[in-house]
């Protein structure tokens, strides 16, 4: 099943982080640093995460979703004969069809490959917004959070005059500022007022992690200040920070959709999803499907991902759950 | 000299209803290879004691005055980075719940070894060495494949084992235990305790035993403080302290003890001490045992506080009624 790999790929991913020491030893030593004892030891925090997930079936369904989305627009572009650039007015406007899935638009160009492509842009504007944001809301709250004292009060209240800021405006005004509207602009605009919920969180976890016994141990072996940040804080909020991601995401994706639909996306002949919607809102009386599906793919992205973060929520801190 | 030399030393906690003098005016010395037992009731500030000789008092607390003395080296006035360099190098220090003192995300044999390289100069594979050797010691079997292990397959004896190799990796001059065995099973936590003795032992240490129960002192310490509202009411050895307490809070807290060959150990209530220990926002300007005291009567004890002083060679007390120089029989008795 996809979603194990995927799980699999991360877990393996964090273990090979945490034991890598180890493992080097381990093979210094001419033990096999795989063995399976070992590893089963090893995985087991990962590994009850997993099984929780796995026992979630609207997280697994919308994971499965979620990765089937993935491959959509990663793999149909690629595979398919089409050109999503080419004019063809002869076939403009075609409804749904065996030849075109999702029909042509106004210069008869196939919209099963530029919503595919639309797709590409629109999910890879999201993740590299979301990790944009996640840097500097860690960042931030981790130094508040450490760091403490006036520093941190000053830090906190200079975020609370910054959570004034409304989002789209402000990301309005961004690319406006900017002039052009491409990849990276688009990026900035999308992070540069939403980071600051991941900043409060962060700097929450580092100050309830602080007071934890094994923090004081270290302490008390006489750990200087960036071993207890960077080995027993940072990777003991893993949980957290795999959760916002997914929660981030449909926030910044819609965003990306609500600017790319009132005029600020990328430029054609390139579109994203949103942009996608645009085109189809000046004909959808006549041929609706034209922003119904980009709509529904957008939906699509958000659901999954929602339940995919609760899921995880559910998976990396049973605590939390309600009862 | 003594190994370590506490004098006054005084920690406050800063609140917003006012300060609490947690440690007010304490003094020990303690010898090297001895162990000093520091009994007391939660809150009577053991731990704040102890988190102040290693410098690891947290805002809002802060070490006002006093001097910590180590060595011949002065404690309280040393930068961050030397006070690093004498933690876990020189005194090693056990936590009370060995449950939440190991990274749960981190393997034992990681957080073993990064503690050695921390302060020895080792190479991965000698520091991987000496980890198997120090698991090996506190007696974890099967200890070179157990180091691979994350702290949740270990039991809450086992932690504990752990977090003592971690603290003596170094062979440190001193190891702080505080309420080593709190946390613990009673039938491990014997275990811990004769691991401990053998340890100090061996590895010639002087320990500093902090707890609650007076069996566990019984068994360890070679002298004993008894701490009552953040001041050490009466000091002595271990043998003098239970044979003849001299201070009344000694006296019932050896009195609340059960004692299971009486014939009404069954039946009977259990002894206790009435009243409450002093509030340490503002501590009487008198003895502090005072309120609760049988003996506290019409005189200045109420007024002025005591002073520690030496009531026979070797046994120091904070009380005006001591038991050796009491005449008159209780005011009430409970």
């Amino acid at each position: 099943m996809a979603i194990d790999e995927r799980l699999a790929a991360e877990r393996a991913g964090k273990e090979r982080n945490a034991s890598f020491e180890l493992a080097m030893e381990a093979t210094a030593e001419g033990r096999a640093p795989g063995d399976a004892g070992a590893a089963l030891a090893r995985a087991s925090l990962w590994r009850d995460a997993l099984q929780r997930f796995r026992g979630n079936r609207a997280a697994v369904i919308s994971a499965i979703a979620f990765l089937a989305l993935l491959a959509f627009v990663i793999l149909v572009p690629w595979l398919s004969h089409e050109d999503p650039y080419a004019v063809n007015f002869a076939e403009a406007y075609q409804p749904p069809s065996w030849a075109h899935p999702f029909g042509t638009d106004e210069f008869g160009r196939d919209l099963f490959v530029r919503v595919a492509l639309g797709g590409r842009v629109s999910i890879a504007i999201g993740f590299a917004a979301t990790f944009a944001i996640m840097g500097v809301g860690i960042t931030y709250g981790s130094i508040s959070g450490f760091i403490g004292g006036k520093l941190d009060n000053a830090l906190m209240r200079f975020l609370d005059a910054l959570y004034g800021l409304p989002y789209l405006p402000f990301a309005i005004l961004t690319l406006a500022i900017f002039g052009t509207v491409n990849f990276w602009t688009m990026v900035v605009a999308l992070t540069i007022a939403s980071w600051f919920t991941t900043a409060r969180v962060m700097r929450g976890q580092i100050i309830t992690l602080k007071e934890n016994d094994y923090v004081r141990a270290a302490h008390a072996v006489g750990a200087r200040w960036y071993r207890v940040l960077f080995r027993h804080l940072l990777p003991n909020t893993l949980g957290v920070i795999i959760i916002f991601v997914f929660l981030e995401l449909p926030g910044v994706v819609l965003g990306e959709a609500f600017l790319s639909f009132i005029g600020l996306g990328i430029n054609p002949p390139k579109a994203s999803w949103g942009t996608l919607a645009q085109d189809g809102y000046s004909a959808y009386q006549t041929h609706p499907y034209l922003i119904v599906i980009p709509s529904l793919m957008i939906a699509w992205l958000i659901l999954s991902a929602f339940f995919v973060a609760d899921g995880l929520r559910d998976a990396l801190d049973p605590r939390a759950r309600e009862y | 000299m003594a190994l370590l030399e506490v004098d006054d030393l005084r920690t406050y906690f800063k609140t917003r209803a006012g300060e609490v003098h947690a440690v007010d005016n304490v003094s020990f010395k303690l010898e090297e290879r001895k162990t000093l037992g520091i009994v007391g009731e939660s809150g009577c500030g053991k731990s704040v004691t102890a988190l102040s000789i290693m410098g690891l008092v947290q805002t809002p607390g802060r070490v006002v005055s006093g001097s910590v003395r180590f060595n011949g080296r002065e404690l309280t006035t040393l930068k961050r980075r030397q006070m690093e360099d004498i933690r876990g190098m020189e005194i090693g220090m056990i936590f009370q719940d060995p449950m939440t003192s190991l990274n749960p995300t981190l393997t034992i044999g990681t957080q073993l070894t990064e503690t050695l390289s921390r302060h020895l100069d080792l190479s991965r594979k000698e520091a991987r060495k000496r980890a198997v050797e120090l698991l090996e010691e506190v007696h974890i079997p099967n200890a070179s494949r157990r180091l691979d292990d994350y702290p949740h397959r270990y039991s809450g004896g086992m932690r504990q084992r752990v977090m003592i190799a971690m603290a003596i990796s170094c062979n440190p001059k001193l190891l702080i235990a505080d309420e080593p065995t709190t946390a613990l099973d009673v039938t491990v936590q014997a275990g811990v305790l004769d691991l401990l003795e053998e340890l100090r032992e061996e590895h010639a240490m002087a320990m500093i035993m902090i707890t609650h129960n007076m069996g566990v002192v019984a068994e360890t310490a070679d002298d004993i403080a008894v701490m009552y509202a953040g001041q050490i009411v009466e000091e002595a050895t271990a043998q003098d302290l239970f044979d003849r307490p001299e201070h009344p809070y000694t006296e019932a807290l050896l009195g609340a003890l059960p004692k299971l060959d009486e014939p009404d150990a069954r039946n009977g209530r259990l002894a206790s001490i009435p009243g409450r220990p002093p509030d340490l926002l503002s501590p009487p300007n008198a003895c502090r045992f005072a309120p609760r005291c049988k003996y506290a009567g019409s005189d200045d004890c109420t007024t002025v506080p005591p002073e520690l002083r030496e009531i026979r060679p070797g046994h120091w007390v904070r009380s005006a009624h001591p038991a050796s120089e009491r005449v008159r029989e209780p005011v009430g008795v409970s």
